[in-house]
């Protein structure tokens, strides 16, 4: 027993300490692909595989992907990608979802000087001051003042109320710049209500809404939580409309919702799989998706996975070289790169520019009515 | 036969040129292995610092603890205000403003881990007061809650902490002269406590506490003080570990934090300081080094991808057969001592001969 257990150990030893010849670009990946935001991160990696698979070389060398996983959990993000600097050297690295696991990490790559290109970590907090963080996202602040935008300018609506996750800093992030762009605008907040991630019941806040009487409620709310709120609200008898982010861009909404969401609205990057008039980037990543994953909606976290990919590779050909000081200066130089949701442009503060998409449910499927610019 | 006098000349002796020993280590490993090494050594001292503390609570003196990863949050937060410049700390609140006392408040990072100590104890004493009168699984539960209950002030109270936004940027103190220097005075600490009358005491109240009363020891003050020690390395350890990462956030944590430590103490073994320094290095590598099985495998031609997720499903498995085949940890109730060492020597000597 004694002989097998090590003959075994061995045999791991070996395999993990087989590695590829040195003329390949190593392209670290480190995401939360167990734990909480499992389901977001394998989107993202699948995106990210997808999109090495059709870009498999660069600069005449193969491309490598290293993926490490972080279980959506902070010290673990920082080992993973310390691991992915020191041990496997790799020129460049994507991730996160979930932006405290994006801190965590990015503190490691700055002081290594390895570029990240972070895929959905949209907290504002992740890139600033840092020189080697870049997205492919855009950040909060100009998600929240492209919803008040639309649902001020575009729908008219002058009164508007809160539902916040306070536990969870996107939702903190994304409501309060909804608030301050909306007022700014001329509506009013009329109410502010708040729960915590993992709650089920929300029929105190939402009787509490109904009694303000708003026109919309904006939800900056995870998928699970945002469709048991949509739900309690139908059963309430609520007329105001509901507004929410890109983490409501999640087919399950509609599954767990059922018709409660129909005439749910949100924002969210420009792509979606129902988009009448795609680039051709979405085209060819809608198309070579649905052959790779027969019966899986690709969605906005796939995407951003195939564009970070698409962007670090861009970084690389204009450097011409795979060092990772090179991709860094060449990241800060990207200009209207086209990509799945949309051409992008990585601003000062290294987040990405881009067009907000605007989705609504409708019987049933969501439907891409068009993008807005705060 | 060896005097008992001889013995101890022995055992200082050999305590002496190991310490030295590892100094040595600790000196040659910045400069010898990689970053990803240091920060897993680095870990595992942090991880030895929360373990023994744990023990000192829930294996020493039987206090059933689930409120851990409240003390080092408690910690964490407090090292972490303390050592954050002003300029950084203006520009990270972004959505309510900083308290404007805290805002300017800086002091040396040795100063910021005694204050996390501190302060985690206080809140520790404060809450055993009344929930120590429990014993049990109610103690556990009501641990629980009140670890979950710090988390949540810190989610809301904004403009101190940042809430759910978390800080980032904290300076990287923890080097691992520091991190291993707090263990070594927190096991030397340790050491000692238990080899006196105290640790006797607690040792008692573990183990019948109607009998330590009827011998007139004040069984609820000692609970309450062990319990308050151990909050104190609970809070340090909070502060290294966010010192170590540099960003911390509420979410950090949750209850899934306290589980990694109980399993640390668990594996080690309960009331064993030893266990728990074993245990945390057993924990902390081997979640690193099963990684290799999420690789992709190559054997020939033949690619097997690699699953995510799989090191989990392994460790596990690595845990069930510690609890079947060795219910009481590791080193069990038992510590590291020279002459068992050197017995162990003999032995598989003897045999071989």
């Amino acid at each position: 027993m004694r002989k097998l257990v090590l003959a075994l150990v061995v045999c791991l030893m070996a395999t993990g300490a087989a590695f590829a010849a040195d003329d390949v670009i190593k392209i670290g990946v480190f995401n939360c692909l167990t734990g909480q935001n499992a389901f977001g991160g394998q989107l993202e990696l699948e995106g990210t595989q997808l999109a090495q698979k059709e870009i498999p070389e660069v600069l005449g060398k193969k491309i490598e992907l290293v993926i490490v996983d972080n279980k959506s959990d902070k010290v673990e993000a920082a080992n993973a990608v310390t691991r992915l600097i020191e041990r496997d050297k790799v020129n460049a690295i994507i991730g996160t979802y979930g932006s405290s696991l994006a801190m965590a990490g990015g503190e490691v790559a700055e002081k290594a000087g390895v570029p990240v290109m972070g895929t959905s970590c949209t907290n504002p907090l992740v890139t600033q001051g840092k020189q080697y963080y870049f997205r492919a996202c855009f950040i909060d602040p100009f998600q929240g003042a492209g919803a008040a935008a639309y649902a001020y300018r575009d729908l008219g609506f002058k009164k508007a109320a809160l539902l916040i996750d306070v536990a969870n800093d996107y939702s903190v992030g994304l409501g309060n710049f909804f608030k301050q762009n909306f007022t700014k605008l001329g509506g009013e907040i009329v109410s502010e209500m708040k729960y915590q991630s993992g709650d089920q019941d929300f029929t105190a806040q939402l009787t509490e809404l109904i009694s303000k009487k708003p026109d919309i409620v904006f939800l900056p709310a995870y998928f699970a939580e945002g469709a048991i709120v949509l739900k309690q609200a139908k059963e309430l008898g609520a007329e105001f409309r509901f507004m929410g982010g890109d983490a409501m861009d999640n087919p399950e909404v509609v599954t767990l919702g059922g018709d409660a969401v129909e005439g749910f609205l949100h924002t969210t990057f420009a792509y979606d799989p129902s988009m009448p008039n795609m680039n051709p980037v979405a085209q060819k990543f809608t198309e070579n998706w649905k052959k790779a994953f027969p019966g899986k909606e690709p969605n906005v976290n796939a995407a951003l996975g195939y564009d970070s990919y698409i962007l670090i590779v861009d970084a690389i050909k204009r450097a011409g070289s795979a060092d990772p000081k090179a991709i860094r200066d060449a990241l800060e130089q990207t200009k209207d790169v086209p990509t799945v949701t949309g051409m992008t442009t990585l601003n000062a503060t290294h987040d990405a520019e881009k067009e907000l998409g605007i989705v609504e449910i409708r019987d049933g499927k969501k439907q891409f009515i068009g993008t807005v610019t705060p | 036969m060896i005097a008992a006098q001889d013995t101890r000349t022995r055992d200082n002796a050999l305590t002496l040129v190991s310490v030295g020993l590892f100094c040595v280590f600790l000196w040659w490993v910045p400069n010898n292995l990689d970053g990803y090494k240091l920060r897993i050594i680095n870990l595992i001292a942090i991880n030895a610092i929360l373990g023994l503390s744990l023990n000192l609570i829930y294996g020493m003196t039987g206090m059933f603890s689930l409120g851990h990863a409240g003390f080092m949050a408690i910690g964490a937060y407090v090292s972490a205000l303390l050592v954050l410049t002003p300029e950084q700390k203006v520009q990270m609140w972004i959505l309510e403003p900083i308290a404007p006392w805290l805002a300017n408040i800086h002091t040396p990072f040795i100063a910021s881990l005694l204050a996390a100590g501190v302060i985690a104890a206080f809140f520790g004493w404060l809450i055993s007061l009344p929930i120590l009168r429990l014993g049990g699984d109610y103690l556990g539960i009501a641990t629980l809650g009140f670890s979950e209950i710090i988390r949540i002030l810190i989610t809301n109270f904004t403009p101190i902490t940042n809430g759910s936004l978390g800080l980032k940027g904290i300076p990287s103190h923890t080097t691992l002269w520091m991190s291993y220097g707090c263990l070594a005075i927190f096991l030397l600490c340790m050491v000692r406590l238990m080899r006196s009358n105290f640790g006797n005491v607690l040792r008692a109240v573990r183990d019948d506490e109607i009998a330590a009363r009827t011998m007139g020891i004040d069984t609820f003050k000692m609970r309450v003080l062990a319990f308050t020690l151990g909050c104190f390395g609970g809070g340090v350890g909070g502060a290294l570990m966010g010192n170590l990462i540099t960003t911390i956030d509420p979410k950090m944590f949750m209850i899934t934090q306290t589980y990694s430590l109980l399993m640390i103490v668990v594996v080690g073994g309960l009331g064993s300081i030893t266990g728990s320094i074993v245990g945390s290095i057993l924990v902390t590598t081997m979640l690193e080094w099963l990684r290799i099985v999420e690789n992709p495998v190559t054997i020939g031609t033949f690619e097997i991808p690699g699953i995510p997720g799989m090191r989990m499903v392994i460790f596990s498995l690595l845990l069930i057969a510690v609890i079947i085949f060795r219910r009481e940890g590791i080193m069990g109730m038992r510590e590291f001592s020279w002459s068992w060492l050197l017995g162990l020597g003999r032995k598989r000597g003897g045999a071989a001969k």
